[in-house]
C-alpha cells in the first residue's frame, strides 16, 4: 500500500537497511537513475546511488549516526550511462514496530527540472546580459530601449562595480550605432598627455618617436559609441577639450592643424558625485550640463538584494562553462552568509567570491569552506549555533563587530541598527581597544 | 601492465569522479610485481586524466565515472572498464582470472541498459579482456 503510494511521488525514494542494502526503490528513482527496482534491490546503496557524497560524506550514515534529518542538501549522482545530474537530498532514520533503527530512508529530486526553470528565469530577468529582477533594475530595463535609441548623451552614475561598462555595453546594443564599434577607455588610469592623444590620436611628428598618424579611440569609434569611465577624474584642461568636442562635434589630434568632424555618441560614467564635484569647483560646470543629458543611477548590490540568488546561479553557470566544472549551486549556508554580506564591491565582489570559491570548490556544491576567508568567520552566528558559553562583554563585542561588518565599518548606521548613540558606540569601541591592547601587553 | 582502481575503504570507489585514493598496481601475467597506494587531488576531468596517465597506468577498472572524464581518459590511451563494484582485492583477483565480467562485480544498470532493454549486453565488455595480457 505505502509502496504504491511511493511510486506516485514525484520524487525518488529508497530506504536502506542497517547494512546499507537497498530495500525499496521507488519509480521515480528508477527513472532518475535509469536503474531498474529489481536491479537495485539487495544492493549496497552507495553502487545503486553513486552520489558525490557517498564516499566521503554520506548523508544517510550522517543521519544514522546523529539522529538528525538532512534535508535538501544538493549533490550530483552519475547515472547508468555516465551523466552527471544535479539531485537534492533529503534523509531520515527508518524504525521499526519496536521502535529500533531498522535503517534510512532518503528522498532525491532532480534538479535539472529546477535548473531549467531557472534558466527560464533568468531569461525573464536579463537584458542585454544584464541580470535583475529587483524593482530598481526593472525600471532601468524599461527605460533602456528609448534611452538607446534617444543618440543623446549620457551619464551612467554608480559606485564601482555596478556594471557601468555592462550598461554602456547594452546602451550600444540596442542602439542604432549597433552595427559600428563600442569603444571604452578609463579616463581616471591615464595622465592627461597620454589621455589627449588617446582620444583624439596624434599626427607623425607631433612629438619625438610619432613617426606616423595614429587614430584616436574618437576615430576608432566613428559611428559607434565611446564610453568615457572614471570621467570625474579628468584634469580641468581636458574638460576643455572634452566639451569643444561634445559642443562642436570637432577635435584636433595631437599636432594636427585641421580639426575632425566627429559623429560618436558619447557615454560618460563615473563613481564619484559630478554635481558635488561641480559644486566643489572641480568639475566645469558646462561640460557637467553637456554630459548630464540623460542620467542613470545604477544601484548598489545591496539596494537589490533580491538580485542576489539570480546573480550567483548566473555566475555559476558562466564559471561552469569558462572553467569546465560542474558545480550546481551554493549551499544554504553560503547563500545566507551572501544575502546579509554588504557588498561594498558590489557586482564584481560577488562575482569575484564566486570565482574564489570555484577554485577551491572539486564539485557538488559551494560550501561555506569554498568562500573567501574574510566571509567564512561570521563568529557570531557560529558562537549563537553551538551554543558557546560566552560573557555578556563578549557577545556585546561580538554584536557589535557584526554589525560594522555588516555596514561596511560605518558607525553611524551600526550604531542606528543596534539602537544606541553613535558616541556609546565610539566610546563601547575604545574600551574594547583599550582592554585588546592591555591584554596584548600582557601577553 | 599497470592496473588502478579507485579504492574507498577497501571497496572500489562509488564515484571515480570523487575518489581521492588510488591502488595502482604493476603485473606481469599472474604476479603481483608492485603495489602503491596513491592519492588523488585533481579535480577536473583533465586534471584528473592527467594524474592517472602520469602514473603510467594501463587499465583503469572504476565504478560510476562521468562520461566527460571516460572519453578524456580513453582519448588519452587508457583502458577503462567502468562501473564495477566490490571488494578491491575481490576484482583484482576476477581480474586477473578473467573473471570481471560476473554479475557480482556489476553495478546495477551495467552497459546503460535502460528500463525495457535485455540484460545481457554487459559480456561484450569483458569480451576481450586481457588475462593473459601483460
Amino acid at each position: 500500500m505505502l509502496s504504491n503510494l511511493l511510486d506516485c511521488v514525484p520524487d525518488g525514494v529508497f530506504t536502506v537497511d542497517a547494512g546499507w542494502r537497498v530495500t525499496f526503490f521507488n519509480r521515480a528513482a528508477e527513472r532518475i537513475t535509469g536503474i531498474r527496482r529489481d536491479e537495485a534491490v539487495g544492493r549496497r546503496c552507495c553502487d545503486v546511488f553513486r552520489a558525490s557524497i557517498c564516499e566521503h560524506a554520506c548523508a544517510l550514515k550522517q543521519t544514522l549516526a546523529t539522529g538528525r534529518p538532512v534535508v535538501n542538501k544538493v549533490v550530483y549522482i552519475v547515472d547508468a550511462q555516465g551523466q552527471k545530474i544535479p539531485i537534492s537530498i533529503s534523509t531520515a532514520i527508518l524504525k521499526d514496530e519496536h521502535g529500533r533503527v531498522a535503517g534510512g530512508v532518503e528522498s532525491f529530486r532532480d534538479l535539472r527540472v529546477v535548473a531549467e526553470l531557472h534558466r527560464e528565469l533568468e531569461q525573464q530577468h536579463s537584458f542585454a546580459d544584464i541580470i535583475g529582477r529587483s524593482a530598481a533594475v526593472r525600471q532601468i530595463f524599461e527605460i533602456l530601449p528609448q534611452i538607446a535609441e534617444s543618440d543623446s548623451t549620457v551619464l551612467l552614475e554608480g559606485a564601482s562595480g555596478t556594471g557601468k561598462e555592462l550598461f554602456a555595453r547594452a546602451l550600444h546594443t540596442l542602439s542604432r550605432r549597433r552595427q559600428k564599434r563600442f569603444v571604452a577607455l578609463n579616463c581616471g588610469a591615464l595622465p592627461d598627455n597620454l589621455l589627449e592623444s588617446e582620444l583624439f590620436g596624434y599626427k607623425a611628428g607631433a612629438f619625438t618617436d610619432a613617426r606616423r598618424d595614429k587614430p584616436g579611440r574618437f576615430a576608432r569609434a566613428e559611428g559607434g559609441t565611446i564610453f568615457l569611465d572614471e570621467i570625474g577624474d579628468i584634469s580641468p584642461a581636458m574638460q576643455a577639450r572634452l566639451l569643444r568636442v561634445l559642443q562642436e562635434r570637432v577635435y584636433e589630434p595631437l599636432g594636427g592643424i585641421e580639426p575632425v568632424k566627429t559623429d560618436v555618441r558619447v557615454i560618460a560614467a563615473t563613481n564619484k558625485d559630478l554635481a558635488q564635484q561641480v559644486r566643489d569647483g572641480r568639475f566645469r560646470e558646462d561640460l557637467f550640463y553637456r554630459i548630464h543629458v540623460i542620467r542613470l543611477e545604477l544601484p548598489r548590490l545591496r539596494d537589490r538584494r533580491e538580485d542576489i540568488p539570480l546573480l550567483i546561479d548566473h555566475f555559476v553557470a558562466r564559471f561552469n562553462r569558462l572553467k569546465g566544472k560542474d558545480i550546481v549551486s551554493v549551499s544554504d549556508d553560503v547563500l545566507a552568509r551572501l544575502m546579509e554580506h554588504p557588498f561594498p564591491g558590489n557586482v564584481r565582489e560577488l562575482e569575484n567570491i564566486i570565482e574564489h570559491a570555484f577554485v577551491l570548490c572539486r564539485g557538488g556544491v559551494i560550501e561555506m569552506k569554498h568562500l573567501p576567508p574574510d566571509l567564512r568567520g561570521n563568529r557570531l552566528g557560529e558562537a549563537l549555533r553551538l551554543g558557546e558559553a560566552m560573557t555578556l562583554r563578549a557577545m556585546e563585542k561580538l554584536l557589535i563587530a557584526d554589525a560594522l561588518r555588516r555596514h561596511g565599518g560605518s558607525r553611524k548606521l551600526a550604531a542606528r541598527e543596534l539602537g544606541i548613540n553613535a558616541s556609546t558606540l565610539f566610546r563601547k569601541l575604545k574600551e574594547f581597544k583599550q582592554i585588546t591592547a592591555a591584554r596584548a601587553g600582557k601577553a | 601492465m599497470v592496473i588502478a582502481i579507485p579504492n574507498c575503504q577497501g571497496r572500489v570507489s562509488p564515484v571515480f569522479d570523487v575518489a581521492t585514493r588510488l591502488t595502482v598496481v604493476r603485473l606481469k601475467g599472474q604476479a603481483e610485481l608492485e603495489r602503491r597506494e596513491v592519492t588523488l587531488v585533481e579535480a577536473l576531468p583533465a586534471g584528473l586524466a592527467r594524474s592517472v596517465v602520469e602514473l603510467g597506468v594501463d587499465v583503469l577498472i572504476c565504478g560510476a565515472i562521468s562520461r566527460m572524464l571516460q572519453v578524456t581518459l580513453v582519448h588519452a590511451g587508457l583502458r577503462v572498464v567502468p562501473r564495477i563494484c566490490g571488494e578491491v582485492e575481490a576484482v583484482l583477483g576476477a581480474w586477473r582470472a578473467g573473471t570481471l565480467g560476473t554479475p557480482e562485480f556489476q553495478m546495477p544498470g551495467c552497459c546503460g541498459r535502460r528500463r525495457d532493454e535485455r540484460p545481457a549486453r554487459c559480456r561484450k565488455r569483458f569480451r576481450h579482456q586481457p588475462q593473459s595480457r601483460v
